[in-house]
């Protein structure tokens, strides 16, 4: 019983908040003050963090007998045949997520007190925090698909509208658009992944995709296929990392939480957890371990050519996802979840510490280290890897290039709508 | 031979009904406001014999009245939209006289005419189209009514076996038209185009989940026609309350209305983010749902559904950002008073009542439904 009133609380307290927030936002006349703000979310954050804590020890053993597996609290909805459980799995990578979630959500939101104290943006970005925090425990201790699926589109959403909060500039509202485009299409792949183990396996439930593994290779080469899809989108591997560089637009805070804690190692996670779907995939597997390898060294070319701290330690937060994910895909998945764990927290401090750096090296007057270049004329090769990280690829300009006759086929289709009913031309934007 | 009961789910879709149906009037201007009240309460008496009827006919035939009041009240003189009105509420006359005569083919063919015709599924959108440029608030209203036709659709012509037969073909025509929409919502060049596109979107959603109803799936139509209802509807609202205050919305550069609008934006991106799904609201169950409906019947749709909602959603964020977000512009028109507030919190609650706990009503509209008589 204490499991489920634990477990629950971890993901509803901060849902909550953000619905208290939200809904006072639109019925009160006045706005909320600052101090309300932050003193309703900070406490469901603390309490996410005490259930949490006692979800850790329960599987321990610390209260009681180690308590491993799935727990259920029936079903969401169900009409027939068809249900949606509502379950949750609590294991070592759960926990792991879980706790580290609420602890690294619950310390940036003290941080960004101070941070964003009397900026416009302040309720938003407070009920954003705790629409992710219950993202996150809901992806962490999600026992179905379909479960993970509602934390996972929480995360993309509340991602998003951070990368845009500094809303007066063109540029973090186009940042914003890139990046959750990038996702919804990507998440095209989970959805659809979703669809077909419900309807080939019997069920979404993750303690059951062992049992997929018996489907016809090809099926489960599909499935883990578009799994792979959509973790490439959430953790900006190759060739969808253009969005990254982009999103450090928000707030120092959240770029700490979402592209240096949590966010970016959700598509690891969601691969970690279907793990038994991917060993049965040796396809997917290798796209994987490429797809892995390709990033790493990609982000760490970038990395070293970067002049803004903030995009540096993007690519090297990236560099270090592009391993951990061919980690996974070779099978290390113990390493992996240690790997993601003390990575996280290495990477959320630099980030939160980005700002003082570039002050201290201000202020401070550091001088430049200027790296002595190995060889006087530096060789063709050399130069070409050197401008090839320099602009990222052209990362950006390929992917346009194939959004653009979308975009063609959608005016095209919306001038024949228009003469079909006979309304005027549109002028384009 | 009683010819009305009163059954937990007709009551409850009824209730549902209400609040796009009346929410409209409440927050029209004062000088229309009696008129609309008149024709909406005449409408109302209307969908009460159609939901609580026992039987088609008279469902359908109460339907008939209702509607074609909806077309001469609808406060436009557009010649285009009140003959889609006028046509819908006649596939309705047929239906119900089909259902007489025990003609249940004819009475499938002209049900779902009729709920094509009034959500506009493409490429029959241009009356509903229209409507919702002349009037949103006209066009919530009739969605409101559209959701007890649609009940009275999956009760009375949806069990045979010419819908089970025909639910494959529908399924990819209307996942045809989701995607369309969707992807031509993408290069909207104001908020009108948007909202039209929507609405067409959604309209194509609503025509894959009657098709899959016929084979069984009727709780994924009703959860759909609801999620349009109230996340098409609620946008329709907020869309005339800015209008009124800023004049029409394009988007060729940033509006920057956030600051002096906080109140509409946030129900702006509430409404449009249910309606592609979103997490803890109805469109999230309504979206599952349905693409656990239409798997069965053709993965090619499943697929051209779930881009076309992705690309709604990607278009939803561009037209939040170019009307609200940007360098902040002053106004001295006020943000949402109290009844365009409470009439937003309604909805919005609705929407994530049914998210949350969506058993409440889909579980026994789903025992309700399948124990239809079939004609």
């Amino acid at each position: 019983m204490l499991i489920h009133t634990t477990l629950a609380l971890a993901a509803a307290l901060p849902l909550a908040a953000a619905l208290v927030v939200g809904l006072r936002v639109l019925v009160d006349a006045t706005r909320p003050s600052e101090r309300w703000v932050f003193a309703v979310v900070e406490t469901s954050l603390v309490l996410s963090l005490v259930a949490t804590a006692s979800v850790a020890a329960q599987w321990a053993g610390l209260i009681g007998d180690p308590l491993r597996g799935e727990v259920s609290f029936g079903d969401w909805l169900r009409l027939g045949d068809y249900y949606i459980p509502a379950i949750a799995l609590v294991d070592a990578a759960a926990v792991a997520l879980g706790t580290l979630g609420a602890m690294l959500t619950l310390l940036v939101a003290r941080f960004s007190r101070t941070y964003l104290h009397k900026e416009p943006g302040f309720v938003r970005f407070f009920t954003l925090l705790a629409l992710f925090a219950a993202g996150v425990q809901l992806v962490a201790y999600a026992g179905a698909l379909d479960v993970m699926f509602a934390g996972w589109e929480l995360i993309g959403i509340s991602s998003a509208l951070f990368i845009g909060y500094f809303h007066e500039r063109d540029e973090p509202i186009r940042s914003s658009l890139r990046a959750f485009t990038t996702y919804r299409l990507c998440d095209a792949g989970f959805l659809m992944a979703m669809v077909s183990v419900h309807e080939l396996v019997g069920t979404t439930r993750l303690a059951a995709l062992q049992d997929a593994a018996t489907l016809p290779a090809w099926e489960v080469e599909v499935i883990a296929g578009m799994l792979l899809l959509a973790a490439m989108g959430k953790s900006a591997m190759l060739p969808f990392s253009g969005w990254l560089p982009r999103a450090m637009e928000g707030p120092t805070p959240s770029s700490a939480l979402f592209y240096g804690g949590i966010s970016i190692h959700m598509g690891l996670f969601l691969m970690l957890r279907v793990a038994p779907l991917l060993a049965a995939a040796p396809i997917v597997e290798y796209i994987a371990v490429a797809v892995g390898l390709t990033t790493a060294f990609y982000a760490t070319s970038v990395a070293r050519t970067h002049s803004d701290a903030k995009g540096a330690l993007a690519h090297a937060t990236l560099a270090q996802v592009g391993l951990i994910l061919a980690e996974i895909a070779l099978g290390f998945t113990t390493l992996a979840t240690v790997h993601l764990t003390c990575h996280a927290l290495l990477r959320v401090f630099q980030y939160l510490r980005a700002p003082n750096t570039i002050h201290d090296a201000h202020r401070l007057g550091h001088a430049a280290i200027v790296h002595p270049h190995p060889s006087a004329s530096p060789t063709p090769g050399r130069l070409l890897r050197y401008g090839a990280a320099l602009h990222r690829l052209r990362l950006e300009d390929r992917l346009d290039g194939f959004i653009a006759p979308v975009l063609r086929l959608a005016r095209a289709l919306d001038a024949f709508d228009r003469r079909l009913r006979g309304a005027p031309r549109a002028e384009s934007v | 031979m009683n010819t009305l009961r009163l059954d937990g789910v007709p009551v409850t879709v009824f209730a549902l009904s209400l609040l796009p149906l009346w929410l409209p009037v409440l927050l029209g201007e004062a000088a229309t406001r009696g008129t609309r009240a008149r024709v909406t309460l005449g409408v109302t008496v209307a969908l009460v014999l159609a939901s609580f009827a026992v039987n088609g006919p008279v469902a359908f035939g109460a339907l008939a009245v209702g509607l074609t009041l909806q077309a001469f009240g609808a406060g436009t003189d557009s010649r285009l939209i009140r003959s889609t009105l006028l046509a819908s509420a006649t596939c309705t006359v047929t239906t119900a006289l089909a259902l007489v005569f025990a003609w249940p083919v004819i009475a499938f063919v002209a049900s779902v005419l009729a709920v094509t015709l009034r959500v506009g599924v493409m490429p029959l959108h241009a009356g509903a189209v229209a409507l919702g440029d002349r009037s949103p608030a006209a066009q919530t209203q009739q969605l409101g009514a559209t959701l007890v036709l649609v009940l009275a659709h999956l009760r009375f012509t949806d069990h045979i076996g010419f819908a089970y037969d025909v639910a494959p073909m529908l399924v990819v025509l209307g996942a045809v038209a989701t995607l369309v929409p969707g992807v031509i919502a993408l290069v909207q060049p104001d908020l009108r185009g948007f909202y039209r596109t929507a609405t067409a979107m959604h309209g194509g959603m609503i025509l894959a989940s009657l098709g899959a109803a016929g084979r069984g799936h009727e709780a994924a139509a009703l959860m759909v026609v609801l999620t349009t209802a109230f996340a098409v509807g609620g946008l329709g609202l907020l869309i005339v309350a800015l209008e009124a205050r800023v004049g029409p919305v394009r988007f060729d550069r940033r509006g920057g209305r956030v600051q002096a609008f906080p109140r509409l934006a946030a129900g702006f991106a509430l409404f449009a983010a249910a309606g592609v799904a979103m997490p803890g609201t109805s469109g999230f169950i309504a979206d599952d749902l349905m693409l656990h409906a239409l798997w069965g019947e053709s993965v090619a749709a499943t697929v051209m559904i779930i881009l076309g909602a992705a690309a709604l959603a990607v278009a939803s964020l561009r037209a939040y950002s170019a009307t609200f977000l940007g360098p902040a512009v002053a106004s001295v028109a006020p943000d949402l008073n109290g009844r365009e507030r409470a009439a937003t919190t309604v909805l919005v609650v609705a929407l994530l009542i049914l998210g949350i706990v969506p058993g409440l009503l889909l579980t026994p509209a789903d025992v309700f439904l399948n124990l239809s008589d079939a004609p």
